[in-house]
């Protein structure tokens, strides 16, 4: 069998991988994650005004953890990659999306408005 | 920041104590003892037989995916088991637990369960279908078929497939133990808030049920990961996409599934947690929290689940529809469309199980069209499957039989899920029976294309086929158990009946009941047929053994190797030249050509790392389960250390040379010809030009013996 069984340290997408690249990825999701909590915990902003900015920060620590933690980005040996981030979009718009339709709804009908939203 | 549990709990054993044990509970108790007498006679034979070390190695260590699936199957075969008998306790109370005049034995005020023991046994009876013999059956099913069809020699991580099988196994067990330590949770086989928060589950039911779930889907994402890289890394050549086996196709899609959705699942359950260990308030009434929230995230996951554990299903069918019509599937290419569409869709429809949230009309319209799209790619496989028979030359052997049953269950299923996802109808009979009624047709298309496949691949792996006599007895009397079951299921789903039930206010609907219960009855009879079949098989197992295409009319890649499947599956790789290989070779009379010449092979070593690691997951899960905090921390920490020594070490493998493949293949086709009366003859004749049977090997004519030469 000659296929595949070279070196898997030398294959493109492990060569992406640096410790640098990893601490990054971790340092920057742990200041956002503290950052949220310790503006939720300190009540830093009316409550919609936090959601938003809590939401943003998650956002951040996606697209750091996307690049520097799963290394994804659109070159051809990451194709597969590629692939799955695509497949991925699609899925991510329509779950948050409609969840957020279905429970705006919701709240219409059965919910005193959050407070800080007009 | 963790929060206080009620009742004891002392940091060297947690919430563990000896009153969790219920040893006062006459049913449980009994259970308990027999259950240990049978584990100890179990170890003493193994030990009497000296088996361990044969245990050891060819199975509890091996990476070899046809022996992880058939562990797969025989763990799905016993938790199907373990479920049917909470079905059956299900059935028996209600149908004594009806009318006021109803007696009451064991504590209970009628019937033989108390509600809060009926609501665990419902709970597992769920979480187990579904989860741990489903699941695993399917699982296993594609782990030995998938990497025999698109011609590979063993998964694409064949010790990532080992981990994910005992991983699932810690799963099964941490179930398992919660019979006999502690309780299970009552809060249904998918959860409801508030109820399984602290405040309203203060035991350990809910704890068990929260990490049951965890491992078995980390377990089937490993798995998943493993069959998506499989099918797309590891196809021999020649295979291209379009070539592929329809049950391949329907694996691939069904691993996308999961592994996009298993996700929404595990963080759903993890919030969970948080509210029940930390104290946070995700899914509680006050403090923000939001019930219907959580409701919303398991769906996510349930619905888009429900199609990963169809769509392999429907994957087995259309693999038994054209060996036993002798005709090609019909439609492949929309067979292909179908399978994905319905993967696509299943992530647009998971509101139709809360339509009555009261979201509002838009959000239920939106919902329902969706729900109701699913049925076009489904009505296209139906058509497809019905061409596919009509004007076939039809056997009727067991397989097909069940394959039979499975379509007529599935438009029974269809149509009443089609009525389910009107919201006016939904709204009428929403949590009634009728539901139960609906999902257990579709689930047991689900069982009917397992039982069809055990009969259809069982040569394939083991050499010889099952008996078909008592195949088909056992067939008419499971089939006759699921009408008797579920007809009336269906009609007091119309007359009111509520789901999970411990007690039945009305006696009008007994006649019904009884009838339920006249079908478990049936269905106990044909679980004797299903015991009776595997003895009767193993007895007569010389008698029916088989070549390599077992059936004469099999279609693809698995059926050109031997039967039982060597553990290099092919001696050289195959090249594939059609769609339906083995009918294309059958066809040019090439269908037992051989390989000219062997070369060497790079086979995986045997690894003790991934049942280590599967322990040391249950482990944690008790561990998180009674709160016992340094176990946990040291399970923990011993399943990274595992996880990076073997990491380091790797595995180098190990050669199988030319002279020993050579030396079993010849062996192998003597097997074959005893069986079949004729030496498999190498080469063939009327060969198009062109067509390569093995890897590198033109076609050769007749006469040439395989050898093993001497390129490495
Ligand atoms: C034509 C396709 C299908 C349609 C239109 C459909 C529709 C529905 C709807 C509307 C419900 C919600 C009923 C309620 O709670 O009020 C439901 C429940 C359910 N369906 Fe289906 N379904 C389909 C196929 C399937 C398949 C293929 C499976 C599984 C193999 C399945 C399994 C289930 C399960 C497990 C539940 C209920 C779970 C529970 O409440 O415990 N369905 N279905
Ligand atoms: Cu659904």
């Amino acid at each position: 069998m000659s296929h595949g069984h070279d070196n898997p340290i030398l294959h493109p997408e492990v060569q992406m991988s640096s410790t640098r690249g990893y601490f990054t990825g971790f340092l920057i999701s742990l200041v956002l994650m503290a950052a949220a909590t310790a503006m939720v915990s300190s009540h830093a902003f009316p409550p919609f005004g936090l959601l938003m900015v809590i939401t943003i920060c998650a956002a951040i620590a996606i697209i750091a953890q996307i690049y520097f933690l799963l290394h994804i980005d659109v070159s051809e040996h990451n194709i597969w990659n590629t692939v799955s981030l695509v497949l991925f979009i699609p899925l991510f718009i329509l779950t948050i999306g409609l969840t957020w339709w279905m429970f705006s709804q919701l709240y219409l009908r059965t919910m005193p408005m959050m407070p800080g939203m007009h | 920041m963790l929060v206080q549990v009620p009742g004891g709990w002392n940091p060297l054993l947690g919430r563990l104590a000896i009153d969790q044990i219920p040893y006062t509970n006459p049913i449980l108790a009994p259970l308990f003892v027999a259950v240990v007498i049978g584990g100890i006679i179990l170890l003493g034979l193994i030990t009497y037989y000296q088996k361990w070390g044969y245990l050891w190695k060819e199975w509890l260590t091996t990476v070899d995916h046809k022996k992880l699936g058939v562990m797969y199957i025989i763990l799905g075969l016993v938790m199907l088991f373990r479920g049917f008998i909470d079905g059956l306790m299900i059935r028996t109370q209600q149908v004594w637990a009806n009318g006021p005049q109803s007696s009451g034995v064991f504590g209970a005020v009628h019937g033989y369960l108390t509600p809060f023991h009926f609501g665990q046994v419902y709970s597992a009876h769920g979480l187990i279908m579904i989860l741990l013999a489903a699941t695993p059956l399917l699982v296993g099913f594609m782990n030995i078929i998938v990497p025999l069809q698109v011609g590979a020699r063993d998964m694409a991580y064949p010790y990532l497939n080992a981990l994910g099988l005992w991983i699932t196994a810690a799963a099964v067990a941490l179930i398992m133990i919660s019979l006999f330590v502690g309780d299970f949770a009552h809060n249904g086989w998918f959860g409801y808030a508030p109820i399984f928060e602290l405040q309203y589950s203060p035991g350990v039911g809910v704890d068990y049920w929260i990490w049951t779930l965890e491992l078995t889907a980390l377990g089937t994402t490993l798995g998943g990961i493993n069959l998506i890289a499989t099918i797309v890394k590891m196809r021999a050549p020649g295979m291209t996409w379009f070539r592929l086996p329809i049950f391949t196709w329907a694996s691939l899609s069904a691993n996308i599934i999961a592994l996009t959705s298993f996700p929404a699942l595990q963080v759903a359950l993890f919030l969970v947690a948080c509210d029940r260990y930390f104290g946070s308030h995700f899914f509680t009434a006050g403090f923000g929290g939001n019930l219907m929230l959580y409701t919303n995230l398991f769906w996510l996951w349930g619905h888009p689940e429900v199609y990963f554990v169809i769509l392999p299903a429907f994957g087995m069918m259309s693999e038994i529809f054209p060996a036993f019509s002798e005709k090609p599937l019909f439609g492949y290419i929309t067979m292909v469309a179908a399978s994905f569409a319905i993967a696509g869709v299943s992530w647009l429809v998971w509101l139709h199980h809360f339509f009555t949230m009261g979201a509002g009309p838009e959000v239920n319209s939106f919902f329902s069209v969706a729900t109701m799209l699913v049925g076009i790619p489904t009505g296209v496989k139906v058509f497809n499957w019905a061409f596919t028979m009509y004007r076939g030359r039809i056997t009727y052997t067991a397989a097909m039989l069940w394959a039979i049953g499975a379509l007529f269950l599935l438009l029974v299923g269809g149509l009443t899920g089609m009525m389910l996802a009107i919201p006016a109808i939904n709204y009428m009979v929403h949590n009634s029976v009728f539901v139960i009624a609906h999902f257990h047709s579709m689930l047991l298309v689900i069982v009917y294309a397992i039982f069809g496949s055990v009969l259809f691949w069982f040569p394939k792996v083991f050499g010889f086929k099952l008996d078909e006599f008592w195949a088909k007895t056992m067939f008419w009397l499971f089939s006759a158990g699921t009408v008797l079951v579920f007809v009336p299921m269906y009609m007091l789903g119309f007359m009111g009946q509520t789901r999970r039930l411990d007690y039945v206010f009305n006696t009008a609907w007994h006649p019904y009941l009884v009838t339920e219960e006249i079908g478990i009855a049936v269905y106990c009879l044909s679980v004797a047929a299903f015991f009776v079949l595997l003895y009767v098989s193993i007895r007569d197992r010389v008698k029916n053994r088989v070549g390599q295409d077992a059936w004469g009319t099999s279609r693809s890649l698995e059926w050109l190797t031997h039967s039982p499947v060597p553990f290099y599956n092919f001696a050289v790789t195959p090249h594939v030249n059609a769609r339906d290989e083995l009918a294309w070779r059958r066809h040019n009379g090439i269908n037992e050509a051989q390989p000219t010449q062997y070369v060497d092979i790079h086979m995986p070593n045997n690894t003790g790392v991934a049942i280590y690691i599967g322990a040391l997951t249950f482990v944690l899960g008790f561990a998180l389960t009674w709160r016992v905090w340094w176990l946990c921390l040291l399970s923990l920490v011993a399943i990274i250390v595992l996880m990076i020594v073997r990491s380091w070490r790797g595995d180098p493998g190990y050669i199988i040379t030319a002279a020993e493949l050579e030396k079993m293949e010849r062996e192998a086709m003597q097997r074959q010809q005893q069986v079949e009366g004729h030496l498999p003859h190498h080469g063939g004749h009327a060969v198009p030009s062109g067509a390569m049977a093995y890897e590198g090997q033109k076609v050769s004519p007749l006469g040439t013996p395989p050898s093993s030469g001497d390129h490495h």
